[in-house]
C-alpha cells in the first residue's frame, strides 16, 4: 500500500483514536496483560474469545522493535463493532491503541506502527455492540540478530 | 594432490546410482558422460545455481555433519546428514555423489576426487546443456548469495561475479549478502546485469520512509518469460531477514520480510492477469521456510530455494500442496536442473538433477576461465592471495550446527592478538566458508573464503554474565524457533572459551544449560571481556577503551603466519541434551 492510500485509509478508519504509550510515550510502571485487559475493557483474557474473523498482519520477525507495522481487518460488519484495542503482552504496559468505529468507516481495517521491547503476541481484541469481544493474536519476535 | 582429468578418469569410480541398482557394475569408470546423464523432458528447462559466495575457483567444501533442527522438522529435506542422508537418497558412499552430498569420509574422498565447483565449469556445462535444448527452452536462474564473501567476490565489489553471469547468460536472480556491498554499489551490479538481460527480481523488499511508512517496491516483483512456448511467472523472494542478519545501515530506507500475504497477490495476479501456465517462486528464503510456505500460500508449481545450502538431490512435493521444492546446494558444487513439460497450465511432466561440477571431469569454459584468471591473477598481485601461511593437522571446515575447527582457530587468533586477555570471543553462525584439507596449506585466499564481509572489524567489549545468556538464548531461539517463519538465524553462534549443554526443544528463551566460561562458571553479575565480530557494529560507546576495533582477516592473516602448522580442537564445546549430536571423527576422521 502506497503511504498516501495509507493515511487516506487510517483517517477514513479511525474515529477515535487513543494511544497507549507502546506508540507514544516512554513506559511508566510495569504492569500485566490482565491488568491492562482489566484497566481497558473491564474483562479479562478468559473473557475474549479468539476468532479467525479478525485478522492481524504483522512481520513474524521485526525489523526493529521500535517501529512495528501492524494492520488489523475483520470479517465483521462495522455496524456491528464498536471498538478495536491493541495490546503486546510483555510489553511494560501492554496497552497500544484504542480505535472506536462508525457505520462510516465502511469497514474495520487499521494499521499503525508500535513499539515492542521483547517477543511477544500481538494482540487486537474487537469490542461488538452485543458487549462480547472477538480477538486475532500474532507472535512478534524481537531480536538483537546477528548470523547470516 | 590435485588431480589431472585423465587421472580422474582412470580411477575407478562407481556412481551411487550404479550401485544401488547394479552391483556388478561397481568396477565402471565415471565419465563426463555418466555425469551429464539426464532424462530430457517437456519444453522448458530451468537451471539453477544459488549461494555460490563468490566461489569463482573451484575448491573443497563438505557438507556439514549435523543439520541439528527442532523435532517437528526431523527428517525433513535439509536436516538428515552424513550417512542417513545416503541411505535417505540411496546413494553408496564413496562414490562422486556421496562426496558431493554428505560429509562421509570427506578428506578421503577429496584426495580422490579432487576439487569441486569452479564458474568456468559451470559456465561449461550452461552451454552445453543451451547447445542439446536451444536457448528459448532455456532458463538460467539464481539464488543469490552470489556475488561476495570471498576476496575475489568482495574486493571487487561483487563485479568479478557479476561480470561471469553476464557471461553465463543468466536471466533472473534474487539477493541477500549482495546488499552487504551497499545500497548503491547493489544497484549499479543490478544495472550492469540488467544491460545484459539479467533482471533481479524481489516481491519482498519496499521502500519505508523515516516514520516507518512503506512506499513502493524496490524491484519488479516477478518476471514473466516466454520458454518453450509456455508463458513462466518467476516471482522473487530475496533474503526475507537482511535488515537483522547483516548491519542495518546498508540497506537503510529499505524494508523486506517474508511478506506471504504479497506473494499470494501475486500468484494470483500471474494466473488470473497474465495466464502464466506455471509460477515458479525464486527464493532466498531457506529451505525449511519455503517448505512452510508452500502451506501458506497456493498456486506456486515450482520453489527454487536458497540461503540454507541444503542439498536436495530428488524434488520434494510439499505434504497437502501441488508445489514442489527444490535447492541446489551451495559454494558452485552444483548445477540444478529442472525439465518440466509444460502446456495450457498444467505441469504434465517433470525430471530433476543436481549435476556436481566435478571440476577435473567436467571441463572449463575458455572464455569463463580467462576472466577468471584475470582477476584472481589482479588480487593475487595485490594481496597475496597465494601465499601460504602454515599447514593444518585437521581439517578446517566452518559448517555444522554449533562448531567447527575453524571457529575455534578464530577464536584462537583473536584471543592472542589481544594479548590472551579475552573471556569470550563470538563467532557467526555463517553458513558459508570453504574446507582445508588435512595436511594442507593455508592461504590467504583461504582466510578471505572464510571471512571477506565488508563489516570485517572486531570490537571488544565487556558483557555481564547476564547479559550474554540473553543474546545467545535470542540466537538459539532464531536456530531452534521450531516454526520456520520464526527462524532467523545461520547456524548457532560459534562460542570460543565457552562450553555449554542445550536442549534444542527446550523452553524459548531457556534452552542453555551449564554455561562455563574458560571452565567456570557463567556468573550472572560478572564482567566478562568479549570479542564480536560479524554481527551489526556494536555502538560507539559500549566499546572497552584501549581495543582497537581490526578486520578478523588481519588478524587471522598475522596469526597464521606466526605458525609453522595449527592444530585448532576438534571435539564440539557444545553438548545437545536432546539430539544426535555427531563429533568431527564421524566424517572427518580419516584420510590425513
Amino acid at each position: 500500500m502506497k503511504r498516501r492510500e495509507f493515511i487516506k485509509l487510517t483517517a477514513l478508519t479511525a474515529l477515535g483514536v487513543f494511544l497507549g504509550s507502546g506508540a507514544l510515550r516512554s513506559a511508566s510502571a510495569k504492569i500485566t496483560l490482565e491488568e491492562a485487559l482489566k484497566k481497558h475493557l473491564g474483562v479479562g483474557l478468559s473473557q475474549i474469545k479468539e476468532s479467525d474473523k479478525v485478522k492481524i498482519k504483522a512481520p513474524s520477525i521485526a525489523e526493529s522493535g521500535a517501529n512495528v507495522p501492524i494492520q488489523v481487518s475483520a470479517d465483521v460488519p462495522v455496524e456491528q463493532v464498536e471498538s478495536l484495542h491493541i495490546f503486546v503482552d510483555k510489553n511494560p504496559n501492554p496497552f497500544i491503541a484504542s480505535v472506536d468505529f462508525s457505520p462510516m468507516n465502511g469497514e474495520v481495517f487499521f494499521a499503525t506502527r508500535i513499539k515492542m521491547g521483547a517477543t511477544s503476541p500481538v494482540r487486537a481484541i474487537l469490542k461488538l455492540k452485543d458487549g462480547t469481544y472477538l480477538m486475532a493474536s500474532k507472535e512478534v519476535k524481537v531480536t538483537v540478530g546477528g548470523c547470516g | 594432490m590435485n588431480l589431472t582429468r585423465r587421472d580422474f578418469i582412470e580411477l575407478a569410480i562407481v556412481t551411487g546410482a550404479y550401485l544401488a541398482t547394479n552391483p556388478v557394475s561397481a568396477l565402471a569408470k565415471m565419465s563426463l558422460s555418466d555425469l551429464l546423464a539426464f532424462r530430457e523432458t517437456g519444453n522448458v528447462t530451468l537451471l539453477f545455481t544459488t549461494d555460490l559466495h563468490a566461489h569463482l575457483r573451484p575448491h573443497y567444501f563438505s557438507e556439514p555433519i549435523n543439520l541439528v533442527v527442532p523435532k517437528n522438522l526431523r527428517g525433513l529435506p535439509g536436516t538428515v546428514t552424513g550417512e542417513e542422508f545416503l541411505r535417505m537418497y540411496k546413494i553408496a558412499p564413496g562414490t562422486l555423489e556421496a562426496y558431493f552430498m554428505s560429509c562421509v569420509d570427506f578428506p578421503k574422498l577429496a584426495r580422490k576426487f579432487g576439487k569441486m565447483g569452479g564458474a568456468p565449469h559451470i559456465t561449461w556445462l550452461v552451454k552445453k546443456i543451451i547447445s542439446e535444448r536451444g536457448r528459448d527452452k532455456v532458463l538460467l536462474l539464481d539464488g543469490g548469495d552470489t556475488w561476495v564473501t570471498t576476496a575475489v567476490g568482495t574486493f571487487t565489489d561483487g563485479k568479478a561475479v557479476v561480470d561471469w553471469m553476464k557471461l553465463t547468460g543468466y536471466d533472473v536472480m534474487v539477493g541477500h549478502w549482495e546488499f552487504t556491498l551497499g545500497k548503491e554499489k547493489v544497484l549499479k551490479r543490478i544495472k550492469e546485469l540488467q544491460s545484459a538481460g539479467c533482471e533481479f527480481i524481489s516481491q519482498n523488499i519496499r521502500e519505508v520512509d523515516e516514520f516507518g511508512f512503506e512506499g513502493d517496491l524496490v524491484f519488479k516483483p516477478y518476471a514473466i518469460k516466454e520458454v518453450g512456448g509456455a508463458r513462466l511467472g518467476i516471482i522473487g523472494n530475496s533474503f526475507p531477514f537482511t535488515p537483522i542478519a547483516n548491519p542495518k545501515q546498508f540497506v537503510e530506507g529499505w524494508s523486506f520480510g517474508i511478506r506471504e500475504d504479497t506473494l499470494q497477490e501475486y500468484v494470483n495476479e500471474l494466473k488470473e492477469k497474465h495466464k502464466v501456465d506455471a509460477v515458479i517462486l525464486l527464493s532466498h528464503d531457506g529451505l525449511l521456510l519455503d517448505i512452510a510456505l508452500a502451506k501458506k500460500v497456493s498456486g506456486i508449481d515450482i520453489i527454487i530455494s536458497g540461503h540454507t545450502h541444503d542439498v536436495v538431490p530428488k524434488a520434494y512435493k510439499v505434504p497437502g500442496t501441488n508445489t514442489i521444492v527444490v535447492i541446489a546446494g551451495s559454494h558452485g558444487k552444483f548445477l540444478g536442473r529442472l525439465d518440466l513439460d509444460v502446456k495450457n497450465g498444467r505441469i504434465r511432466d517433470l525430471s530433476y538433477k543436481l549435476y556436481p561440477i566435478a571440476s577435473n571431469l567436467i571441463p572449463a569454459d575458455p572464455e569463463a576461465q580467462k576472466l577468471v584468471d584475470s582477476y584472481w591473477s589482479e588480487l593475487d598481485k595485490k594481496l597475496g592471495l597465494s601465499k601460504e601461511l602454515c599447514t593444518t593437522e585437521v581439517m578446517l571446515y566452518k559448517r555444522d550446527t554449533f562448531f567447527s575447527t575453524w571457529d575455534w582457530l578464530v577464536g584462537e587468533a583473536i584471543n592472542d592478538y589481544y594479548g590472551g586477555e579475552l573471556d569470550v570471543v563470538t563467532s557467526p553462525g555463517y553458513r558459508w566458508g570453504t574446507v582445508v584439507l588435512p595436511g594442507e596449506k593455508v592461504t590467504v585466499d583461504h582466510v578471505y573464503a572464510y571471512t571477506a564481509i565488508t563489516y570485517p572489524n572486531v570490537y571488544v567489549l565487556r558483557r555481564t554474565g547476564k547479559q550474554l545468556k540473553t543474546v545467545w538464548e535470542d540466537v538459539a531461539d532464531n536456530v531452534f524457533n521450531p516454526d520456520p517463519f520464526y527462524q532467523q538465524g545461520g547456524d548457532m553462534s560459534r562460542l570460543w572459551n565457552v562450553e555449554y549443554e542445550i536442549e534444542v526443544n527446550g523452553p524459548p528463551y531457556n534452552r542453555l544449560r551449564n554455561i562455563t566460561i574458560g571452565g567456570k562458571p557463567l556468573k550472572p553479575d560478572k564482567e566478562y571481556l568479549v570479542a564480536v565480530y560479524g554481527g551489526p557494529p556494536p555502538p560507539p560507546d559500549t566499546l572497552e577503551p584501549g581495543y582497537k576495533p581490526v578486520p578478523v582477516y588481519e588478524i587471522l592473516i598475522n596469526y597464521l603466519k606466526k605458525k609453522e602448522s595449527v592444530k585448532p580442537r576438534t571435539e564440539p564445546n557444545v553438548k545437545v541434551l536432546d539430539a544426535p549430536y555427531k563429533p568431527y571423527d564421524a566424517c572427518y576422521g580419516g584420510g590425513s
